[in-house]
């Protein structure tokens, strides 16, 4: 019987990443209407944890314990064992997260065995040619639809697209080994430095609230925080802002910064220009508080305040925390 | 200190004409092209490298159908010293694997002590292509990269990459490939002068052949991707917009998003 | 007919490359500061550095003192497209390069070597002192005095409304040699490079104006300022001539920040006509706002070629050169003002609102037809183009 493989991505402290268990859920489903084996794969230094966490979502999940992965950049040390296991036992497909673990990994696993890669896939289905894959290209504009030539190949999923959801009963956890022939360069990690402020990343946030240049300064983001608090959202930023060096890189939304799709995007003095619009503008609902009536994004928004983001957004606070329920 | 830097040219994301040909391949002579945005990040990352080391060489290096000289002449601006344009008439419709592994051969004509890449290209490739022309070549790849730090003399590197919850430090002995961030600080604008001396910087221009790569295995014919099928998304409703005091604004967006069931 | 038509003029590929430049950073870097400046109405240091390291302010110079050998018109596109984005920012190139010019077309040598490496760079910015309280128009009222003192220059007097007259590290100033009741106001003027601060010298006031607010307009006294005899340009007796030579390259730069405001209006005018809607429809398919944006629209560009011609043929050493800077600078400043007028109209209330920068270029807008010459003044350069000179003597005086 053919096989969908997901290759888990390392999460913290040797779990399972959450993108790696969504990325499993929808494998699970895709495999069952494929009518193929659904299989996960975990490449670290103790695959233990991961793979028991893993095996909740799927039937099989293959361990390969490589002592390397503690101390080098994981994909480079991680594509060799999965190449050697494509070469032995020919998936029809293999999925990873899009996330930068994920997609470093399908780069570098493409290139030692020929197969394509579709990435940032929305969705996925199964056709008699293999998987068809949802995209979403031209920072928004269009839809598509894409497969593999020769009907299979490699696939990174974005986050949130599937919930992760465990099977009905968690499956088994087999150890294999693999020969590499000819390892990838491995790099090596000299330190992990955590940093204080370093937030949960915002791409699988479900409800985002950003703040743009009218945010004005550091200070200004503080009403950013505390409405996404209310919320429960994370904070994102324009580059406006992260250039200003009001805001980390990392909660960076654009063209240059990252692609979300949250199901509430709420932008606070955030005009809307195109190097941000592609970051966001396939938000599910996007609401967006500006004093500028002509700013850009009250073409796209779904909900546009005409208003002073600071003085709305007390309000908001306040009106949102003295909900009832 | 010699540097290779990666340029792909995509469609101007400000202008509204992207669209895929009849191929389903995107049609690139639609558009006018521009850089793709994190390429100058590295290339400005590239310059303050070679200003603080007082010597080194930049080259660009650009997959691209013919329009491609138009848009190095920014990067060249920037500062860079030369192009090298892989230019072909059956490169039309690769695939991300083709153009890896072109220009990993390009790559290996030339002479570098590191490759810089910009992450994730905004026309869809999603970031694959420099990890695998780094496997291609057998390169340390470090991705993600916020700082870069070469040591010459002892010929080795040291990158900041971005982590979930903060950065993590690799080191890797030179050549390298690096992909880099926008964390890597804000290009410069191409001062007057610097447009003007580009227009007398070197492009050269290679073929598959100069590459020694054989034109059937690359180009549409044998992508290893097609698009199947394509739509404009849903079109959203039109925008309400609120005026009024900012209690009357943040009163319609509490019942704005408790009647979507977002809160 | 098959004889040749003459070529008309095509910027070549580098004006293109330059001016596109010069627009990209207009656009992102200046029209974002543009509302700041004219409310606090504060000189925009920061754009001066910023143009200075673009070189921006290089265009007007030779290459051999570090400057980009840029001709008049290419020096026009970069002040019309940072003044589509900001008047005052449009007027700091525009000043650099006038009141450089009796240095660059007068100077010698060794002036050149002295001055022109630091305005190139932009390290210096300059400012032309002629006009003063009683001598606007009226160029043979000047009173500022000159007078000689072994190997310096001592200069006594006052100028007013001079812009940059603050911020400048170098004056042009125009000032009496030669007092003589009689002396044909040809032969009276010296022009001197003042560099500032200096004993003697003051920044007596900075006027609150209309427009153009980022721009310092200074009133400046000049109490027995000494300057080495070395730093005149020219002859005793040149000054106006090097003015009227001036006049010829500046009054382009001057039409060029008019096309750029009423370019920049009309912008904004078109794009609230797409959007705003009344009636059912977008105001700019009522035919009354589609004829007024026609109207602006023939009037900025019919400007903008006469402007682009007028340097063409001044670069070219036209015999007829002060007619082309006066009448461009002519048409360019009614069309500024009539634009920019018309933009508030067609924004309505919202146009004379501070939301809306319209009213800020209209605002801007006016002074183009009073400095560097009064529209006025510009008339009776070209009607004497027309007519000849005249035989009435005392109508050779006016002006």
């Amino acid at each position: 019987m053919g096989t969908i493989w997901v290759v888990a991505e390392p999460g913290l402290d040797g779990g399972l990443a959450r993108i790696s268990a969504e990325a499993a859920t929808l494998v699970r489903d895709l495999a069952a209407t494929a009518g193929r084996d659904a299989i996960g794969i975990v490449v670290a230094p103790d695959p233990a944890a991961a793979a028991a966490d893993l095996a909740t979502y799927l039937p099989v999940v293959w361990t390969i314990a490589e002592p390397a992965a503690a101390d080098n950049a994981w994909s480079a040390v991680a594509a060799g064992h999965v190449a050697a296991l494509i070469a032995e036992d020919s998936p029809d497909a293999v999925f990873v997260g899009a996330g930068a673990d994920g997609r470093d990994l399908a780069g570098a696993v493409s290139a030692l065995t020929g197969l394509g890669v579709l990435v940032n896939a929305t969705g996925v289905a199964w056709t008699d040619d293999g998987p068809a894959i949802e995209m979403s290209v031209f920072g928004g504009k269009l839809l598509t639809t894409s497969g593999f030539t020769s009907g299979r190949g490699i696939v990174t999923v974005r986050p949130n697209v599937a919930t992760a959801a465990p099977a009905d009963a968690p499956g088994r956890v087999e150890a294999r080994t693999t020969t590499v022939a000819k390892p990838l360069p491995a790099v090596r990690v000299v330190d992990r430095v955590n940093e204080q402020n370093a937030a949960a990343p915002i791409e699988e946030a479900r409800i985002i609230v950003a703040g743009g240049r009218g945010v004005g300064g550091p200070d200004g983001f503080r009403i950013v925080r505390e409405i996404a608090e209310a919320l429960g959202g994370a904070v994102g930023a324009t580059r406006a802002a992260v250039d200003s060096g009001w805001i980390p890189y990392s909660q960076q939304i654009g063209q240059t910064g990252k692609i979300v799709k949250p199901e509430l995007y709420l932008a606070l003095g955030i005009s809307g220009a195109i190097q941000h619009k592609v970051g966001m503008r396939t938000s599910g609902t996007i609401v967006a508080v500006n004093r500028d009536a002509d700013a850009p994004i009250a073409d796209f928004a779904d909900l546009f305040v005409v208003g002073d983001l600071f003085e709305v957004g007390a309000a908001l606070v306040e009106r949102i925390r003295t909900r009832p329920g | 200190m010699r540097i290779v830097v990666l340029v792909k040219p995509v469609p101007d994301p400000a202008s509204a004409g992207e669209r895929l040909g009849a191929d389903g391949r995107l049609d690139r002579a639609a558009v006018p092209a521009v850089v793709n945005g994190n390429d100058e990040y590295v290339l400005e990352a590239a310059l303050k490298l070679i200003e603080a080391a007082g010597e080194g060489e930049i080259t660009l290096l650009t997959m691209a159908p013919t329009n491609a000289p138009e848009t190095l002449r920014k990067a060249l601006a920037m500062g860079a010293h030369r192009g090298v344009h892989v230019s072909d008439v059956a490169l039309g419709g690769s695939c991300a694997v083709s153009t890896a592994r072109v220009l990993a051969a390009a790559l290996r004509q030339l002479e570098f002590d590191m490759v810089f890449a910009g992450i994730d290209a905004s026309d869809g490739v999603g970031g694959i292509v420099p990890a695998a022309i780094a496997a291609h070549l057998g390169l340390p790849f470090l991705s993600y990269a916020a700082r870069i730090e070469p040591d010459m003399f002892g010929r080795t590197v040291r990158v900041r990459r971005i982590s979930a919850t903060g950065y993590d430090v690799l080191e890797a002995p030179l050549p390298v490939l690096i992909a880099g961030t926008q964390a890597l600080g804000e290009p410069r604008y191409p001062s007057l002068k610097g447009i003007m001396a580009a227009r007398g910087k070197e492009i050269v221009t290679r073929s598959l052949a100069d590459l020694g790569v054989d034109a059937i295995s690359v180009g549409g014919a044998v992508a290893t991707t097609a698009v199947l099928d394509s739509r404009m998304p849903p079109a959203r409703a039109a925008t309400e917009i609120v005026r009024g005091t900012p209690d009357e604004g943040a009163a319609r967006i509490v019942e704005f998003l408790a009647d979507r069931r977002i809160i | 007919m098959t004889e040749s038509m003459p070529p008309s003029y095509r910027l070549t590929e580098e004006q293109t490359l330059l001016r596109d430049a010069v627009r990209t950073f207009a656009d992102e870097r200046v029209a974002p500061r543009a509302r700041d400046i004219d409310q606090s109405a504060e000189f925009p240091q920061d754009l001066r550095e910023l143009l200075a390291a673009q070189d921006i302010l290089a265009l007007p110079f030779p290459a051999a003192y570090g400057g980009l050998d840029a001709d008049l018109l290419t020096v026009c596109l970069a002040v019309e497209q940072l003044s589509r984005a900001c008047a005052t920012t449009g007027l700091i190139l525009a000043v650099h390069e006038l009141a450089s010019l009796p240095i660059v077309l007068a100077g010698s040598p060794e002036q050149h070597r002295r001055w022109l490496p630091r305005l190139a760079s932009g390290e210096d910015l300059i400012a032309f002192a002629m006009t003063e309280a009683d001598a606007g128009s009226d160029v043979a009222a000047i009173r500022t005095r000159a007078v000689r003192d072994g190997d310096d220059y001592v200069i006594t007097g006052s100028k007013r409304f001079i812009s940059h007259g603050s911020v400048a590290d170098l004056l042009t100033v125009f000032a009496v040699t030669d007092p003589d009741r009689d002396a044909s106001r040809h032969t009276r003027l010296s022009c001197f490079v003042v560099e500032v601060p200096t004993r003697g010298f003051e920044v007596a006031r900075i006027e609150h104006k209309m427009g153009l607010r980022g721009s310092p307009t200074a009133e400046l006294a000049f109490d027995g300022v000494r300057v080495p005899a070395v730093n005149m340009i020219g002859a005793e007796g040149d000054g106006f001539a090097i003015a009227m030579r001036t006049f010829d390259r500046s009054r382009p730069a001057i039409a060029a920040q008019a096309v750029g405001i009423a370019q920049g209006a009309l912008e904004a005018a078109t794009a609230y006509a797409r959007n705003r809607r009344q009636f059912g429809h977008r105001i700019g398919d009522l035919q009354m706002v589609a004829a007024m944006l026609a109207d602006m629209d023939a009037a900025t560009e019919s400007a903008r070629q006469l402007l682009y011609k007028a340097c063409v043929e001044i670069e070219a050493g036209s015999e007829d050169a002060s007619r082309w800077a006066a009448m461009c600078k002519l048409v360019a400043g009614d069309a500024a003002m009539r634009v920019t007028t018309d933009a508030v109209q067609v924004l309505g209330g919202y146009g004379y609102i501070d939301e809306f920068p319209v009213e800020r270029m209209m605002r801007d807008a006016k002074i183009t037809q009073l400095y560097e010459g009064t529209q006025q003044i510009q008339r009776l350069v070209v009607a004497r183009a027309l007519l000849g000179k005249s035989d009435r003597p005392e109508a050779e005086r006016d002006n």
